[in-house]
């Protein structure tokens, strides 16, 4: 379990993360989700005692990270798959890691097969495309068998394959009763892999909901129905918000199709249109739409 | 030392030999020692004559081939640790050892290691290599029994020790390989041996006295020359200055964000 509270980073006059509270639960898949720019990373690198921050505190499983006997037991990263020398073999670069935490040179054979790279194990790391960067970055995180893993954006640059490989690795981590915290800028990844959602922007917590509240209350439903004053109060009632729409139509806000055809089926009412019209990625958008850096404008 | 520093010692020496290029250009370094020195060793002996009495030849043996050796030595120093900057590497390293003070005296305990021995090895190398050639020349060649002989050759190896160490410690502090290899150069090449040609005297007669790296030399010599630090002092000098500028090193390298 992670524990944050009222965590803030300043850069100079920036305030990269702005008393950041929330706490990641061991057995799910955390999606850590926000624009680009909000502090996901910076918020991942004071978890791991890379940045320190000006106020708040993080705990690990109750304590801090920084005194821990055996940190990789405790913690696995994943921050940029990069960030190694690329001149090293793989194996080499994941023996040395191994070897700060006492962890034999048996297990980093044993991490190498579960992602895949044994036969390119004595290959420079330099050599590697962008998806083999990435699994030896998770075969680095996985080496000391810890219980609560971090990812940032680990499936930027990977092939559908990988994805899926990813997926499911996190998926079955968070089964095995792991914290698993998934860093990500987009929604639609997210919606596939995560179970629950923290969503920030500039540096701000905006959400910290469940995946499926999320999708009751992000999705818009474009109805019409014969006998629409008598579905109205229905759909009211089921927890929807209603809109009029100019030609008859009305948008119905947090309920599913399902909930509306069910409601439409109490009343007596037949439904002539249901259509679903927003995406998640859309009330993503309109989520972070505030907090968003960078806007491209159209010319 | 407990085990966990241990652990991280073997890590980094797994760290130091794993990049292809560090053991050969060690190799080589020692190689450019042995070999320079011999060449310098034989044209200084010619002169042997007029310096008299003056003449050190286990100085002289070691001395031409270190000025090469050392700035090697050094950016090796330097690249323990920028090579991890450069590379993004350091953050990886600061996430498995998150004790940044373990992490920081690992590097300085491995390269200070390696950099002993294999400068004992140039050392006493070159000091071989250089009495034959010096024997050869017709100048009185030095024997390890002679007094003060086997202190100037043990001291030489003591030097690279800490030629590599103010390189770890230079190369923590600026973090940027170029940066850092372009202080230790100054810092141990131009401002002691060219600075002094082009000081006022009596800067320049400072600087060839206290400058830390001319008076750690002074290990290194066994005829004293009127007016140098002895020779324990001035490697106690230059010891020193090594040990403030690593702590430097470490008080930084705690405070600041990976």
């Amino acid at each position: 379990m992670i524990r944050i509270d009222g965590l803030t980073k300043r850069f100079g006059d920036r305030t990269a993360v702005d008393d950041l509270t929330f706490t990641v639960e061991p057995g799910r898949v955390t999606g850590f989700l926000g624009p680009n720019g909000a502090g996901k990373s910076t918020t991942m690198r004071m978890i791991l005692g890379l940045d320190k921050p000006n106020a708040g505190s993080v705990t690990i499983n109750g304590h801090g990270y920084v005194g821990t006997a055996r940190p990789m037991r405790e913690v696995g990263a994943l921050l940029d798959a990069r960030a190694l020398h690329s001149g090293r073999t793989a194996r080499n670069h994941l023996l040395c890691l191994a070897q700060t935490n006492g962890i034999p040179g048996k297990r980093v054979d044993e991490v190498l097969d579960l992602v895949g790279l044994e036969s390119v194990a004595r290959k420079r790391a330099g050599s590697f495309s962008l998806g083999m960067g990435q699994r030896l970055g998770i075969a680095a995180a996985l080496l000391g068998d810890p219980k609560v893993l971090l990812f940032d954006e680990p499936v930027n640059g990977l092939d559908p394959e990988g994805i899926k490989w990813i997926r499911e690795l996190m998926r079955s981590l968070a089964g095995e009763d792991r914290t698993v915290l998934v860093s990500s800028h987009l929604m639609s990844e997210m919606a596939q892999t995560a179970d629950h959602l923290i969503v920030i922007g500039r540096g701000k917590l905006i959400a910290d909901i469940g995946i499926g509240e999320f999708v009751r209350q992000g999705s818009n439903v474009l109805v019409r129905a014969d006998g629409q004053d008598r579905l109205a109060p229905r759909l009211i009632e089921a927890g929807g918000s209603i809109q009029q729409g100019t030609d008859g139509s009305f948008i119905v806000t947090g309920l599913e199709a399902r909930q509306i055809g069910e409601a439409a089926l109490a009343a007596g009412v037949v439904l002539t249109e249901l259509t679903p019209q927003r995406s998640l990625e859309q009330a993503y958008m309109d989520l972070t739409r505030d907090s968003v850096e960078f806007h491209a404008s159209v010319a | 030392m407990t085990a966990a520093i241990a652990d991280t010692v073997r890590s980094e020496w797994t760290k130091f030999r794993s990049i292809p290029s560090n053991v050969p250009v060690l190799l080589v370094t020692v190689a450019v020692m042995v070999g320079a020195g011999a060449l310098t060793a034989g044209g200084a002996s010619k002169g042997y004559q007029a310096a008299g009495a003056a003449f050190d030849a286990t100085y002289i043996s070691m001395y031409g081939g270190f000025l090469f050796a050392q700035i090697s030595v050094g950016s090796l120093g330097v690249l323990v640790v920028t090579s991890e900057y450069a590379t993004g590497m350091i953050r990886t390293s600061l996430t498995v050892v998150p004790r940044r003070g373990r992490l920081l005296a690992a590097k300085v305990w491995t390269f200070g290691v390696i950099a002993l021995v294999m400068g004992e090895v140039a050392a006493f190398g070159s000091f071989l290599l250089g009495q034959t050639v010096i024997g050869a020349a017709g100048a009185p060649a030095a024997e390890l029994g002679h007094p003060g002989v086997l202190r100037a050759v043990v001291g030489m190896g003591l030097i690279w020790a800490l030629v590599g160490l103010i390189g770890v410690a230079l190369g923590c502090l600026l973090r940027d390989t170029m940066a850092a290899t372009t202080v230790v150069v100054a810092v141990n090449f131009i401002i002691p041996i060219i600075g002094p040609r082009l000081m006022p005297a009596a800067v320049g007669d400072w600087v060839t006295t206290y400058w830390p790296i001319s008076a750690g030399l002074q290990v290194t010599t066994t005829v004293h020359q009127a007016g140098r630090l002895a020779p324990w002092t001035g490697l106690g000098l230059m010891a020193a200055f090594t040990a403030v500028l690593l702590m430097v090193a470490f008080v930084v390298f705690r405070s600041r964000d990976a």
